[in-house]
């Protein structure tokens, strides 16, 4: 196999982890914010209902997960799980990441004092136009780093998109390697999550920039 | 910050620019064998095509189809194409009665056929030098489908996951050197269409030249396949011997550690392991 064949091959496959990649921090972010809510409720049983998702998908393996929610509507419900193999595993990356980024984002909540609200009560504001305008723009400030970190451990985490047979970029990797029997195919994999990771930084840190409206 | 990422990036490519110069230059370099199998071999193993418990019928019509590209020579010429599985094909076509065969064309022409496969296992199922998805079983399975008149679709699964998928229903069989033995019960098996031998691999040099000689070596093998479980079950003793059996997640990196030394010996199958060291065999 030529260098440009491996190449193009892995091409594709970095097209699909790009697609899982995207889809899953267009949906996990504002995902985490609507458990952040459900986590900070009122109601006692909305807040352990939510800390339980929190704390199964923390503490359970992400491959685990994909499996469950692949399999799942089969082994429980015998359904015909034909064509739902994509949408399994967007479903499986989003609802996992977004319980990370609900407590990244509860994290930053805390942070505010209860003075602001007070301030912010006195002076008029609605509740939603408290958060909107005065605190969310402080926690966006405050999360962005670790926000970051969770962004770059997802563009590492899509090779576990493999284990529901979706042909990613490493898992094109390890077969070219397998009928080539080298090892480059895991140095150009080396390569693309390193830049990919370098292109994340870089635009994090942009945003992060023109948050720093204070300084 | 252009320039950074840069050199970052050249930075990244030498060492891969050095693994692939190192490996085409030692192929070069010398000529003979590298790596043996040794002539002690741990047993021998069916591969078969697998189907779900109680599918019957489609194990049958398959397998018919297989006999009767048997017949016409399909069979011995796809196998003329992978050298290393050659002298492994054990279907030969005196003994098989045509009559019962089923007709060509006389398959359901709606229907398509979920082909389940590794595409880790070379030279049986594995990803081509053009990038495509091929291999022994893939084009058997390919002439099968066309034999009958039905659809073929590739589904190239987690090999961990293959029996989800196919009591899930997403693919039709498992297809793939999938060894019979020990499974006998756990699916409806259509025809053994392939012998294969398990061996034990060790640099041409090595001072081990017979099983016993394994004692206080270290081996390697890679997780769920026939190598590891015959260490695991029948030739428990043997591996009982060894300093440590290394359970790897591919024969790839197996294979790299041999190389390096890091380990003694590779128990893997004869087809596989010839793959394996063609390149460096050269």
């Amino acid at each position: 196999m030529s260098f440009s064949t491996m190449l193009s091959t892995m091409g594709e496959g970095m097209l699909r982890t790009c697609a899982i990649f995207f889809l899953t921090v267009l949906f996990s972010l504002p995902l985490g914010l609507v458990i952040m809510f459900l986590r900070r409720s009122r109601f006692f049983i909305v807040r352990t209902i939510t800390k339980l998702y929190i704390a199964i998908m923390r503490g359970t393996p992400l491959m685990l997960q994909l499996l469950m929610w692949y399999f799942g509507p089969y082994y429980l419900f015998g359904m015909n799980i034909r064509g739902y193999r994509f949408a399994a595993i967007i479903i499986g990356f989003s609802m996992n990441y977004a319980a990370y980024f609900a407590e990244i984002y509860r994290g930053g909540m805390e942070t505010i004092p209860q003075g602001q609200y007070e301030a912010a009560e006195v002076l008029g504001y609605s509740k939603a136009q408290t958060f909107f305008k005065i605190i969310l723009p402080q926690v966006v400030k405050a999360i962005l780093p670790s926000v970051t970190n969770e962004i770059i451990t997802l563009v590492k985490d899509t090779s576990l998109a493999f284990t529901l047979a979706y042909n990613e970029m490493f898992s094109l990797a390890k077969q070219i390697a397998a009928s080539q029997t080298s090892f480059v195919p895991f140095v150009v994999a080396g390569v693309f999550y390193f830049v990919a990771n370098y292109a994340v930084a870089f635009i994090m840190e942009r945003i992060e920039k023109r948050f720093d409206y204070y300084k | 910050m252009k320039k950074k990422l840069a050199v970052m990036l050249a930075m990244l490519l030498i060492p891969a620019t050095i693994l692939g110069c190192g490996n085409s230059s030692k192929s070069e370099e010398k000529s003979g064998a590298k790596y043996v199998f040794l002539d002690e071999t741990l047993g021998v193993e069916s591969y078969a095509i697998g189907f779900r418990v109680g599918e019957e019928e489609l194990a049958e019509q398959v397998s018919g189809a297989v006999q009767a590209l048997v017949l016409d020579g399909t069979y011995e010429k796809i196998g003329e194409k992978y050298p290393d599985i050659k002298d492994y094909l054990c279907l030969k076509a005196d003994g098989i009665d045509e009559s019962k065969l089923p007709a060509k064309g006389s398959g359901d022409s709606s229907y398509t056929f979920k082909h389940g496969f590794d595409l880790d296992y070379p030279p049986y199922s594995y990803r081509q030098d053009d990038g495509t998805v091929g291999g022994f079983d893939v084009e058997l399975c390919q002439a099968v489908c066309e034999y009958l008149g039905w659809g073929y679709e590739a589904v190239p699964f987690n090999w961990d996951a293959k029996d989800m998928e196919l009591n899930a229903k997403s693919c039709d069989c498992i297809w793939s050197g999938f060894t019979k033995e020990g499974r006998e019960d756990d699916y409806t098996w259509g025809i053994t269409y392939s012998n294969n031998t398990q061996g034990i691999l060790v640099p041409a040099d090595s001072d081990i030249k017979t099983l016993a000689d394994l004692k206080g070596k270290i081996v390697g093998v890679q997780t769920a396949t026939s190598a590891y479980d015959m260490l695991e079950d029948s030739k428990k003793d043997l591996a009982d011997t060894f300093a440590e059996l290394k359970v790897y997640e591919t024969y790839t990196v197996a294979y790299n550690d041999l190389k390096a030394g890091a380990i003694d010996a590779i128990a893997i199958d004869m087809t596989a392991g010839s793959f394996l060291i063609a390149d460096d065999n050269k």
